[in-house]
């Protein structure tokens, strides 16, 4: 069974298509890519999926359960996490408080638990400055800190939204161990990104999204010669 | 868009039959109506341009209506003509606010623009009470007490000055923000402050000027009402509250909605006061459909 | 130390009808009045909502203990619950509709609110006296101040107390998430609207009771007075200059205010009030933190 199936998925804002009649499924631990030009939807595919955009039409099926009316924060307690394209810590919180609030509502723990679960997620992701306030994090850690905050809550399918953006190769380098590392302890994982070579190296699968459509699907190796594929791309840049 | 005309075209109809039906009601909400919106205006102006919500909006009003009551009891100033007077004034006391205070805390949370514009509302009121105590002022002149029959009723003439001072202020200020340059650039900052500023608009500028232009138009309202209401320093607080609740209903940026829903709340209250015993609910008119008007938009805007 | 310290202060303040004047223990009666409504407004505002309702919830559990004991013969101290009551599930059924609002919407929906109850008031005349209000023959425990000064400190110390749990369990987790960031909030599986209603009901059942001890204190309501725009302007300018997130700043500043004003009433009997508002401009242009908050910052940095 697939863990996350979307169906005929629909998103506008007024007259404006974001997402539009987008169909796919992610089976459990397949790392997923979702690629495509800016403005093609990903980050509203996201938003839908996670519960903070109302679906226009078409339905979210998660382990078999039908969500799409579900509140966003069920749906992080049932197992759907994601982190911000722009990182968005909570400035008043150190980091570690910060990725305590996931442990404390998405997963209902006492203060105490969610501290030493919120230290062991630290450990694993090697986030060593976990008593500083987010205003003293490099983009880096930041980065580490917005992983952090959506693996707490022990999600089953996970969404990446451009984690690599602003990191240096060596970084992008650690940051691929830590998500393959997720796989390898059960999560599935959709990843969105624009830096190909991570695509390539990370993904089972990939999707590409241009206004709102799939124009196609399958390993980036084959996607990648895909001649609307790159139309899309050019097309974005001409 | 052109559902909420639709709603409107509907509501008048339904305070036209009322008109057959209580005249008088319809009049007179005509004319608080005129009135009502001709204050909101400006706080409109603030609101949709510089983005801030003036708390203080009505006591810039009752101020205005103090520096009237002066230039007519000292000089024996016209009311009407004082205008002249009060909005420089008015201006002035207007920009002072604006860069001592609010300019100060623009950019900072919108927790803090409110407190400061509910700070400066405090202060002015207390120093009005201070300055002229509580005790109630009147201006008189014989020619706002005229009445005249109308459909065999009994009207003040005078207010009917409300309702073209509102459609002429209304029709100055769309002009302004279509046609010069000033207006121009208010719009885009209205619009998108950035990007205004990328294009070289002196946002701070555009803010400033309108704060205070916004400022000096409510002596409009101050002259033209004064010599039908008791001047008293609390006077201003509900109309600002009404202003808001008028900017509201019409929805931002739509200045001519603006006198659209004044009129009609200012009927549905002379409705409600022209019911024997049941005057005092007139009040609630108002803040019965603020909170419906917010609370309808609200959820209808709740996603992002 | 510090437990030493609050040990202190409140022995001090359970032994003041002792050692104090009449006039004194009034004061500071006020002064723990206008402490509750400080604190709970702030604790509103750690939520990230402004609001401008407390004299209205104020009003509201003012007439409901009065009517409570005129009407229906319950016992005054009994009626301080009522009035707690009466706010929270007036608070409860508004805050559905209104808590869906954010920023100015919410803040000028709640200063209407005052608003409605006020016209409430004066126009259901069987029921609360319409303009003139109605007086009892007997103020709260016949009048006597020193149990009087007991009854509204236990009262402080239950608010401190709540506020405290505000700030030492999840629930300020929860409140400083859905101030940070909405949607991080969201999206940690915060059920962000039960948070906010929580607080709201919370908050408003404070202020309702602060209202019904101060009416049983003088034993009256009165639309205007009952309603008046004080017990919002001296909180919020308490919590401001205090500082704001904290229980110990809204403390610290009813206590600087409080005295102030008491003098300040003397010098000047107009417009007083005027100082208020001029605190609250400058607290928020120059001392984001509050005093207490700056002073603190300034003791840390050395």
């Amino acid at each position: 069974m697939a863990t996350l199936r979307l169906e005929n998925l629909t998103k506008h804002f007024g007259g404006l298509v974001a997402v539009n009649n987008v169909t796919f499924e992610v089976a459990e631990q397949e790392i997923l890519g979702i690629i495509g030009p800016n403005g093609a939807g990903k980050t509203t595919l996201t938003s839908l999926v996670a519960g903070t955009l109302q679906v226009s039409g078409g339905r979210i099926v998660f382990e078999g359960k039908d969500v799409t009316k579900s509140p966003a924060h069920l749906r992080v307690r049932m197992g759907i996490s994601r982190t911000f394209q722009t990182v968005r810590p909570l400035k008043d919180f150190t980091a570690l408080e910060n990725i305590m609030v996931g442990a404390l509502f998405a997963r209902g723990e006492s203060l105490g638990k969610a501290k030493e679960r919120a230290y062991q997620v630290c450990q694993l992701l090697e986030f060593d400055r976990a008593e500083r306030y987010p205003d003293r994090l490099t983009v880096f850690e930041l980065k580490k800190l917005e992983i952090a905050r959506a693996i707490v809550s022990d999600p089953k399918i996970l969404f990446l939204d451009e984690i690599m953006a602003g990191l240096n190769f060596e970084e992008m380098k650690q940051m691929i161990n830590i998500v393959r590392s997720l796989r390898d302890r059960g999560v599935t994982i959709c990843v969105i990104e624009h830096v190909m070579s991570v695509i390539n190296e990370l993904t089972d699968r990939v999707i590409v999204l241009d206004r709102g459509e799939i124009i196609a699907q399958g390993p980036y190796q084959e996607v990648s010669q895909n001649r609307r594929v790159i139309a899309a791309y050019l097309g974005e840049e001409g | 868009m052109k559902r909420i005309f639709n709603l409107y075209t509907f509501f008048l109809l339904l305070l036209v039959v009322v008109a057959l039906v209580r005249p008088y009601a319809f009049f007179y909400g005509l004319q608080r109506g005129s009135l009502y919106s001709l204050i909101a205006l400006p706080l409109a102006l603030i609101l949709g341009i510089v983005g801030l919500l003036n708390l203080a909006h009505g006591d810039f009003l009752t101020l205005g209506l103090y520096i009237g009551y002066i230039l007519f009891n000292q000089f024996k100033f016209d009311p009407i003509l004082s205008m002249i007077f009060i909005a420089p004034i008015l201006f002035v006391i207007g920009l002072a606010v604006y860069k001592s205070t609010i300019e100060k805390v623009l950019k900072s949370h919108h927790l803090n623009l409110l407190l400061i514009t509910f700070g400066v509302s405090i202060t002015l009121v207390e120093l009005i009470n201070s300055l002229w105590t509580s005790r109630p002022r009147n201006v008189y002149v014989t020619y706002a007490t005229k009445s005249i029959s109308l459909f065999g009723i009994s009207i003040g003439a005078y207010e009917f000055l409300y309702v073209a001072a509102s459609i002429a202020v209304l029709l100055v200020i769309m002009l302004v923000l279509k046609k010069t340059r000033f207006g121009q650039a208010a719009f885009a900052v209205g619009q998108n402050p950035r990007g205004a500023a990328i294009v070289g608009i002196n946002v701070k500028l555009v803010y400033t000027i309108t704060f205070s232009l916004a400022t000096a138009m409510m002596a409009v309202s101050a002259s033209l009402m004064m010599p039908r209401v008791s001047i008293f320093p609390n006077l201003g607080g509900p109309f600002t509250m009404k202003s808001f609740c008028l900017t509201a209903m019409a929805g931002l940026g739509n200045l001519p909605g603006i006198l659209l829903s004044g009129i009609t709340l200012g009927i549905a209250e002379a409705i409600v006061q022209s019911i024997p015993g049941y005057s005092g609910w007139s009040d609630l008119v108002f803040f019965g459909v603020l909170i419906l008007v917010i609370a309808f938009r609200a959820n209808r805007g709740a996603e992002r | 130390m510090k437990t030493l310290s609050i040990i202190a202060v409140l022995a001090l303040a359970i032994i003041l009808p002792f050692i104090a004047d009449i006039y004194l223990i009034h004061v500071v009666s006020t002064i723990m009045i206008f402490m509750c409504l400080a604190l709970s407004w702030d604790m509103m505002l750690r939520t990230g909502q402004l609001s401008f309702g407390t004299a209205g919830f104020f009003g509201l559990g003012a007439y409901a203990a009065i009517i409570a004991v005129d009407d229906f013969n319950v016992n005054p101290v009994m009626s301080i619950f009522v009035g707690a009551v009466f706010a929270a599930l007036t608070s409860f059924g508004l805050g559905i509709a209104v808590l869906k609002l954010r920023e100015m919407y919410f803040a000028i929906t709640t200063l209407a609110l005052t608003s409605v109850f006020t016209v409430l008031a004066r126009n259901l005349s069987d029921l609360t006296g319409g303009a003139a209000g109605k007086i009892l023959f007997n103020a709260i425990f016949d009048g006597d101040p020193k149990k009087t000064y007991w009854l509204i400190l236990s009262f402080t110390i239950v608010v401190i107390v709540l506020s405290e749990i505000f700030e030492r369990t999840r629930v300020k987790y929860a409140i400083s998430s859905i101030r940070n960031d909405e949607l991080v909030a969201k999206s940690s599986g915060i059920n962000i609207f039960k948070y906010l209603l929580i607080v709201f009901v919370i908050t408003s059942a404070i202020q309702g009771a602060a209202g019904a001890i101060y009416a049983q204190q003088y034993a009256f309501v009165e639309p205007d007075s009952t309603f008046s725009a004080n017990f919002l302007l001296l909180p919020i300018a308490m919590a401001l200059v205090g500082g704001i997130y904290s229980t110990i700043g809204p403390i610290v500043g009813a206590l600087v205010l409080g005295f102030t004003s008491e003098y300040l009433k003397l010098l000047m009997p107009y417009g007083h009030l005027i100082i208020y508002g001029i605190i609250i401009v400058l607290t928020v242009i120059f001392l984001r933190k509050g005093v207490y908050g700056t002073i603190m910052e300034k003791i840390r940095s050395k």
